[in-house]
């Protein structure tokens, strides 16, 4: 804690010098309090600061633990991390009272008769490795299935991989990433042929303009939004709130744009019309790196069982593009989205400018997309327009939602189609895998089985009998959740959860788990900007919880699998990195060595000859550039960036007379994930208690709604009644509301729908047609 | 020969006519461009709005230096409103009765300055936009009381208890309407010293401190029946 100053000068000193210093360099995280201020504040005493990761969002601020007497007692913000710059939201700041709720799950506990009875963690893992073996000779190796997530650390999803995809062959291996960060993978890949962001946080501090693409950043990833507004207020740059709603973050900025939900395909088409119309284009950059490409359209929406779909590239000229953008004026689109065509060129002038930097962020609003695949690569097309890309400033940014989206499901490859290098569909990439896993390469199977969605349907029509969910909590987030969660329950489904508290996913668990949370163990997230960041055991389990790496490995080890899994229990982390690095060696996907994790606050991929990668593709910063030109997209074979004709599909499911609204779900800057963290920390759920439905005011008053109104939404999936929000949070437009998923009490997802984008498979959650009346 | 050329002139120009006619007929024909603005009567978001007013001079709360000798308590922060939330009055004189308010007022309580007369800091208003200040800021003409009161004033809340854990963010103690614009009452020369904030320009301030006294609504449904055996 900081000592009282009792020398006024001195104190009128020190604030001085530290304006100056917020001023003039960085965001200052020591906070001077005056006497005054301090008087009741309790002292701190001699804590011990520990780093790590923040347990929370994708952002993966530095955060430093107070530990006190074994206990987690406090939190700041790491002044070193180059993230946060010594800044948390208010999620972070109490990230450790999440550990401490007083229903935390400190014993194994199998569902007897209905009941469930305390075990021991011997023999709960005996009973889980003894079901997964009888399923296995029952029913085939693909019967069973783990349903992990991007809050796993990068070891649990490692060796979660490795049990299922190299011992048991099996390639369902699924985790909740898919339903966030799907969209903005397949955009990558497709666009660029390698998976995440070429920028960093960086960019921020030198971009002249920022485009937020369906993205609530003031409430979302606040901390990053503060790094905005920072350098407006140091070199007044402009942030321009492209939504479907208004939010806090329409608030903060310099201009709020509002369109019609998936219109925004439209919008990015007529940018790249105005920016071609124009003569924006950058010819040079267009010609030496960018090929252009169109696919299938008319792909459908998932909403059926065992859909499948395969785009068929096919490779076009400019001139085919520029004719097909003939149908994106500003004009016509003006009228499909409700932008209007001022807006559309104001917005385009940006982009076009060659004299400002623009950075383009976004999250859900582009991946929760039936088309999330191809807004991410028609943002890119802008950005490979103009050529503004993949220098500092210059960027097309995709956020994560949780700590390791990019980590652990995006790096490790947790996903049914990925390997951690390549694809399963691949053979050198197989036996890559398998030479590491010391595997035989026959046990890689070479087909993907089930993403998500169709994991559960799959689990739902019996292909599926053995589930192992881990870190997360499909029974508040699957789509159309009522299916699902009947699914789980019905008669033949084994399911083991592995998680920190009660859960409507533990409701549903044969064997519930009791998991060792965040800093009770070792381990490794990353973040967006391909920051790798490690954190050790600050803390002691409660109970008996283990981490959900060593839940996995004790399986393995029972299944047979010693001689892979022959990690010793006081470095396994240690050494489950050091085998996951050698997956990615080589200079366009080496990982830091784990000393140097644990020396400072992180390290981006590429990490060549001691260094971070702060912008790939880019020959200035990026080793792995090999062309002789200033930029290399290295990720396809020709070295070139592709520009995707993707044109404007409308959404499955549209307001009709029987359902007139749009419904869209999403967060509060209070709540992260389910809830089932910070709803038991008390500060965040005196602030947001429960969840609401927000109406449009005008709207609402023609109803005689008000805030606190019981109100009915009625979807083709069901019903639920939500007290009403008029005018507090945020603001919808007519005929649509807005629903936050946190609320375990109130499971909007009872009621969303299931379409998913066909190339990345991730759900839409942002649009459905709904029914709202007053009850 | 002159008359020709006089009635070839008059001839050209009435073609031109017609072709300057004809292209702005053309044009009346096509679609008028209307762009879609909405107007909406409502003030959006109240409870959000505000944060980010006065943003603009965030930086300069940072930098300015502390006038020891005129800084303001939160003791005389209270003394001036019957309970904690109630509008201040006015405690100066007021030389026109029959004003509103208005632009008089927000000429030294719109941003604030040093007023040599009263030696202190005119505080700044969290809503300039409502000018009709006398509505609710009375002067007190008089110290004394008709009768006595027995009216029960609660304490304000206190500094520095704020916090849930050792260093972190203090929550909101206070209802927020009518003063959503933080910056106005805990940064500049007029804030009373125990509230004013050491980090003024970090601007977004409620990704850090939420508010402590949110509304519920129990509308009865939808409690998850939990597993009795786990609880």
């Amino acid at each position: 804690m900081y000592t009282s100053l009792t020398n006024r000068r001195s104190f009128i000193k020190k604030m001085a010098i530290m304006s100056a210093m917020t001023a003039a360099a960085t965001m200052f995280p020591g906070i001077l309090f005056a006497e005054e201020q301090e008087k009741n504040l309790p002292k701190g005493g001699n804590l011990d600061w520990k780093k790590a990761p923040c347990r929370f969002c994708g952002v993966g601020c530095g955060v430093l633990v107070g530990i006190d007497n074994g206990k987690a007692v406090a939190v700041k913000g790491d002044p070193k991390s180059p993230v946060n710059k010594g800044l948390c939201c208010v999620k972070g700041y109490h990230s450790v009272m999440s550990i401490y709720g007083k229903d935390r799950l400190t014993k194994p506990l199998v569902k007897k008769n209905g009941q469930y009875v305390e075990t021991s963690m011997k023999e709960a893992l005996d009973l889980i490795a003894s079901k997964m073996k009888e399923t296995i000779s029952e029913h085939g190796k693909d019967a069973v299935s783990i349903y992990g997530s991007g809050q796993w650390t990068i070891p649990d999803g490692y060796v979660a991989s490795k049990l299922f995809k190299g011992c048991i062959g099996t390639n369902n291996v699924e985790a909740n990433a898919r339903l966030c960060m799907a969209s903005a993978v397949t955009g990558f890949l497709t666009s660029f042929g390698l998976d995440e962001p070429m920028g960093c946080y960086e960019d921020i501090d030198n971009a002249d303009v920022f485009v937020l693409w369906g993205n609530n950043m003031a409430e979302m990833h606040p901390v990053l939004f503060s790094r905005l507004l920072d350098q407006r207020l140091k070199r007044g740059v402009k942030i321009i709130d492209f939504a479907t709603r208004t939010t806090r973050t329409s608030m903060a900025a310099d201009k709020s744009i509002i369109f019609q939900p998936q219109t925004d395909l439209a919008v990015a088409n007529a940018i790249c019309y105005e920016i071609i119309n124009n003569g924006w284009v950058n010819k040079s950059f267009v010609e030496k790196h960018c090929s252009f490409s169109k696919g299938l359209t008319d792909m459908g929406y998932g909403l059926e069982d065992k859909y499948s779909f395969n785009d068929k590239p096919e490779s076009i000229d400019f001139e085919a593009y520029k004719t097909f953008l003939q149908d994106y004026t500003p004009e016509k689109v003006e009228k499909i989205s409700g932008v209007s065509a001022k807006d559309i060129k104001y917005l385009a002038s940006f982009y076009g400018d060659p004299n400002k930097k623009v950075m383009s962020l976004w999250c859900m609003g582009m991946n929760q997309h039936t088309r999330g695949t191809w807004i991410n690569n028609l943002v890119y097309n802008i950005h490979l327009l103009t050529g503004k890309i993949s220098t500092p400033g210059n960027s097309p940014f995709s956020l994560t939602g949780q700590p390791s989206a990019c980590g652990t499901v995006r790096e490790v490859g947790t996903l049914t189609h990925k390997l951690p290098h390549g694809v399963v569909t691949n053979e050198e990439h197989r036996k890559f895998a398998a030479e590491i896993w010391d595997v035989p390469v026959e046990n890689i199977d070479p087909k993907p089985s089930y993403h998500t969605v169709e994991m559960f349907r799959a689990l739902d029509r019996g292909d599926i009998k053995f589930m192992w969910i881990q870190v997360t909590n499909p029974m508040v987030t699957m789509p159309k959740l009522k299916r699902y969660r009947d699914a789980c329950e019905k008669e033949g489904r084994f399911i083991v959860v592995s998680d920190i508290y009660p859960t409507p996913t533990t409701d549903i668990a044969d064997v519930i788990l009791p998991s060792a949370m965040w800093i009770e163990r070792e381990g490794m997230y990353g973040n967006s900007e391909r920051r790798t960041q490690y954190f050790e055991k600050m803390i002691e389990p409660s109970g008996e919880a283990m981490s959900d790496t060593w839940q996995i490995v004790e399986v393995a080890k029972r299944l047979g699998y010693e001689k892979q899994f022959y990690y010793n229990e006081a470095t396994h982390i240690e050494e489950i990195y050091n085998e996951y690095r050698r997956h990615h060696e080589g200079k366009k996907h080496a990982m830091a060595p784990l000393e140097v994790l644990k020396s400072q606050p992180g390290a981006q991929w590429p990490y060549v000859d001691g260094k971070s990668t702060k912008w790939r593709f880019n020959s200035e910063y990026d080793p792995a550039c090999s062309n002789g030109e200033k930029f290399h997209f290295y990720g396809k074979p020709d070295g070139k960036a592709v520009i995707w004709q993707r044109p404007y599909e409308p959404a499955p499911e549209v307001p009709d007379s029987d359902y007139p609204f749009w419904l869209c779900t999403g967060r509060v800057v209070e709540h992260w994930h389910t809830g089932s963290m910070t709803r038991r920390i008390p500060v965040l759920h005196k602030a947001m208690p429960h969840a609401y439905v927000e109406l449009n005011p005008e709207q609402a008053k023609d109803m005689q709604i008000r805030t606190g109104d019981k109100v009915k939404l009625t979807t083709r999936r069901g019903e639920i009644v939500l007290p009403a929000s008029v005018n507090e949070r945020g603001v919808p437009e007519r005929n649509q509301v807005f629903v936050p998923f946190f609320d375990e009490n109130m499971l909007i997802n009872d009621v969303t729908l299931d379409a998913f984008c066909p190339i990345s498979k991730q759900p839409d959650y942002k649009k459905c047609a709904v029914k709202v009346e007053k009850v | 020969m002159k008359r020709l050329g006089i009635i070839s002139l008059f001839i050209v120009l009435f073609l031109a006519f017609i072709f300057v006619w004809n292209l702005s007929y053309q044009a009346g024909q096509e679609e008028a461009y209307i762009p879609v603005d909405k107007e909406s009567s409502i003030t959006l978001m109240p409870s959000e709005t505000g944060v980010f007013e006065r943003s603009e001079y965030a930086l300069d709360y940072a930098n300015m230096p502390v006038d020891e000798n005129h800084q303001r308590t939160l003791k005389e922060y209270y003394k001036n409103r019957a309970f904690h939330g109630a509008p201040p009055s006015i405690p100066h004189p007021v030389v026109d009765e029959i004003s509103m308010g208005e632009n008089k007022c927000l000429k030294c309580h719109q941003n604030g300055g040093f007023v040599d007369k009263f030696q202190a800091y005119a505080p700044v208003t969290p809503h300039p936009e409502m000018i009709n200040c006398r509505q609710c800021h009375v002067p007190q003409q008089t110290s004394s009381l008709f009768k006595n009161t027995n009216f029960p004033q609660l304490n304000a809340p206190e500094v520095g208890v704020n916090n849930a854990l050792p260093g972190s963010p203090p929550v909101i103690p206070h209802q927020i309407q009518m003063h959503e614009n933080c910056l106005s009452c805990h940064a500049g020369p007029s804030a009373p010293k125990e509230i004013r904030v050491t980090h003024p320009e970090r601007v977004n301030c409620r990704q850090c401190h939420v508010s402590n006294n949110k509304e519920v609504t129990d509308i009865g449904t939808f409690k998850r029946a939990t597993n009795n055996a786990i609880q």
